[in-house]
């Protein structure tokens, strides 16, 4: 390939003066991870209610948390992330309005990014913890009710601690999902581990070190996500309860 | 035709079969039975090798199956297989489950395949069904299917791996009806299967396997005679009474 | 800005669904074929017993999910002029369209994920089946493309079509690159006559039914194929 490459460019200054590309990068991936935790709070409260509420007997609830899980799941991720930049804004009461577009950078892009990823979010997560719910066999809600419990306590002692041990691993990878997403933000203005990158590449003009760089780290940031979960399993598993990873082998 | 030395086959470090020989002549028919995990059905698959072996050689009509440099469709498209649990294609329709190999494999032209599917249907009994969907057709119907569409490509031998025990205590003579009669017709035939009665209304020789070995392989009337292992005998008690 | 001004829609709309729409279709149709013939053979190299070509597949399928398609965007955008150029011999990158860029790109991504789709169809049809194929001579050529691929395709066809409405939604990715696809348009004339609050809520209302439009025709497709087996 007819490409000058230049590894050193990472240890040049960038424009911007805060000091070498490869900490210009790293900076970003704190905002990546900054975003994508936070996000993954709200979603995870939210997508845990509503997945539950839909697992209920009563029907209209459960329409309602359909409805929520519709909305979310069938508008793009960009034309979300618009929605809570340019529209929300606009819609709220005039003085809040002002004071969240008046916000300063990287505050005004990273209220709305942490939102939007969210509610996007919390809808998976909404699934897994419903389909998490539903694969309990019947009787273990019908033994929970037959000792008495009401059906909040049913789901708070029987069924939700159950049902959250079989989406453990689902979720590792919605949480790896948050983290890939919350690169839709850099279109709103949101300087993280992408956004640099791409920034890198027009300041320097050196397009492959730049993108080789952020692949590079999205890796072992995955790398070390996937561990720190699987140690996470470990550690929850309950000897005997049903194992979410199949053992391969067997014929 | 078919001829079995010295093989031994593993899964991982678990030995699956040890030492296994035997011989199936042109015309013979030689019925193989043993208790569940005996190797039975692991051996019948190595003929055509569906399922590798490490050790020994297997020859069919003079080419040894083992050999890497044996063209294995070629030699598998001379062999005929019937399976227990019929593998018919779901998503074809019975006439061409039948005509697939033989245009595909044996490059007949798409009419003369279909005569033949159709000759072949009549033969089991199923001509009226020919335009169905496997899932249409009971489990008998679909294994006597099975058995036309192994005929389809002209076998010079047929293996049939448990052909009947996936199948309703009714329906198992209509197939059995089928395969007596193909003996019949000097077929080279090497049955896995737990029918005594076929056993001993058309085979020739009776193998008896037990843990990945072959224990007894002797004529039908010497298997059938006095003359047997305890643990055939008690194999055999166990069957007859079931 | 006072007021709210819908006319704006009325005004752009033949621009925006004559270009923008017929992009964003055109996009995800092309990207579906392709990512689900090379996403089929990425599966037939992952299931295969020659560990060089499932080792390859599976680090190709594993480095595509790792990565945000933003990144992924961004890195064929670039890339694609150079391979274009080592391809027909050039000594300088190749001028390609937006367009044909974004093809390749989606074709490239979603390949990785049709792949783990067809994988798991491909699992999914009994190991019998592919006996009796041997058994009767065919190949393994013929084996796969006869017997094993068309159920696998039956099994999966609604989790495929799924993955197609997630692609659907996923293109709008490519105002990162200024391409003028649905939301490429929209934004260029929200940005023009300054009306962001109506376009992108027309741009989410009109994702949103055709997105939700396409799930549901989906559930219907899998209550039938329900059915049938």
């Amino acid at each position: 390939m007819n490409y000058n490459w230049e590894w050193s460019i990472y240890l040049a200054a960038e424009p911007g003066g805060t000091g070498i590309y490869i900490k210009y990068l790293v900076i970003g991936l704190g905002w990546t991870l900054a975003t994508a935790l936070a996000a993954w709070v709200i979603a995870l409260a939210i997508g845990s209610v509503v997945g539950t509420l839909r697992t209920t007997p009563h029907k209209w609830v459960v329409r309602l948390g359909n409805a929520y899980v519709e909305i979310f799941r069938n508008v793009p991720l960009i034309v979300q992330m618009f929605l809570w930049f340019f529209v929300v804004p606009e819609l709220l009461p005039k003085a809040l309005g002002d004071w969240v577009k008046q916000m300063a950078p990287p505050w005004g892009s990273y209220l709305p990014a942490v939102m939007c990823l969210g509610l996007y979010t919390s809808v998976r997560i909404a699934e897994q913890v419903k389909s998490g719910i539903g694969s309990l066999s019947r009787g273990q809600g019908m033994a929970g009710t037959a000792l008495g419990l009401t059906l909040g306590q049913n789901y708070r002692f029987v069924l939700l601690p159950q049902a959250f041990r079989i989406v453990l691993p689902p979720l590792t990878s919605e949480f790896m999902n948050v983290i890939k997403n919350s690169s839709v933000a850099l279109t709103i203005g949101l300087l993280e581990l992408t956004g640099r990158a791409r920034a890198m590449q027009e300041f320097s003009f050196k397009v492959f070190e730049a993108f080789a760089a952020a692949t590079v780290i999205y890796l072992l940031t995955n790398l070390v996500v996937v561990y720190g979960m699987r140690a996470l399993e470990k550690k929850v598993r309950v000897p005997g309860l049903i194992s979410a990873s199949p053992t391969a082998g067997g014929h | 035709m078919i001829s079995i030395k010295n093989i031994s086959k593993w899964y991982g470090s678990f030995q699956v079969l040890t030492d296994c020989s035997t011989e199936v002549k042109k015309g013979e028919v030689v019925v193989v039975c043993g208790p569940s995990g005996s190797g039975k059905s692991t051996i019948i698959k190595c003929v055509n090798a569906l399922e590798p072996f490490q050790k020994g050689e297997i020859t069919v009509d003079g080419i040894s199956v083992g050999d890497p440099k044996t063209d294995l469709p070629k030699l598998r498209s001379r062999i005929g297989m019937v399976f227990q649990n019929f593998e018919l294609f779901p998503h074809l329709s019975v006439t061409e489950n039948l005509t697939l190999a033989q245009i595909k494999v044996l490059g007949r032209t798409p009419e003369a395949a279909r005569d033949k599917a159709l000759k072949l249907l009549d033969r089991v009994g199923l001509m009226a069904h020919k335009d169905k969907f496997p899932g249409q057709l009971s489990g008998g119907q679909q294994q006597r299917v099975a058995i036309a569409r192994a005929l389809s490509i002209d076998p010079i031998a047929m293996l049939f791996d448990e052909p009947t025990s996936a199948l309703d205590p009714e329906m198992i003579n209509e197939v059995l009806d089928v395969m007596v009669q193909l003996a019949q017709e000097g077929m080279t035939m090497m049955v896995v299967t737990h029918e005594m009665g076929f056993a001993k209304r058309v085979a020739h020789r009776v193998i008896f396997m037990d843990a990945g070995k072959i224990i007894e392989d002797c004529t039908k009337d010497d298997f059938f005679g006095t003359q047997r292992s305890e643990r055939a005998q008690l194999f055999l008690s166990k069957i007859l009474h079931h | 800005m006072s007021g709210y001004d819908f006319d704006v829609i009325q005004r752009s709309w033949v621009y925006l669904f004559r270009d923008g729409m017929t992009f964003t279709l055109t996009l995800t149709a092309l990207a579906m074929v392709g990512g689900i013939f090379f996403g089929t053979l990425l599966a037939m190299m992952r299931l295969s017993r020659f560990s060089i070509l499932s080792y390859a597949a599976g680090g190709y399928v594993n480095l595509m999910r790792s990565l945000p398609l933003v990144l992924v965007i961004f890195w064929f955008f670039f890339l694609v002029p150079y391979i274009g150029a080592w391809a027909i011999g050039a000594k300088d990158p190749v001028k390609v369209g937006s367009f044909m860029s974004c093809l390749i790109t989606f074709t490239m991504f979603e390949a990785a994920y049709y792949c783990e789709i067809m994988r798991a169809g491909i699992q999914s049809v009994a190991r019998g089946q592919v006996w009796a194929g041997y058994a009767l001579g065919l190949n393994y050529w013929l084996t796969m493309g006869k017997i094993v691929l068309p159920q696998a395709f039956r099994n999966m066809l609604p989790v495929l079509l799924t993955q197609t409405v997630i692609l659907f939604q996923d293109t709008s990715l490519v105002y990162v690159i200024s391409a003028t696809d649905f939301l490429g348009a929209a934004a260029k004339v929200a940005n023009r006559d300054y009306r962001l609050v109506e376009m992108y809520t027309f741009v989410a209302v009109v994702y949103f039914i055709i997105s939700f439009g396409l799930s549901l025709l989906v559930k219907q497709l899998q209550s039938r194929i329900a059915i049938i087996r």
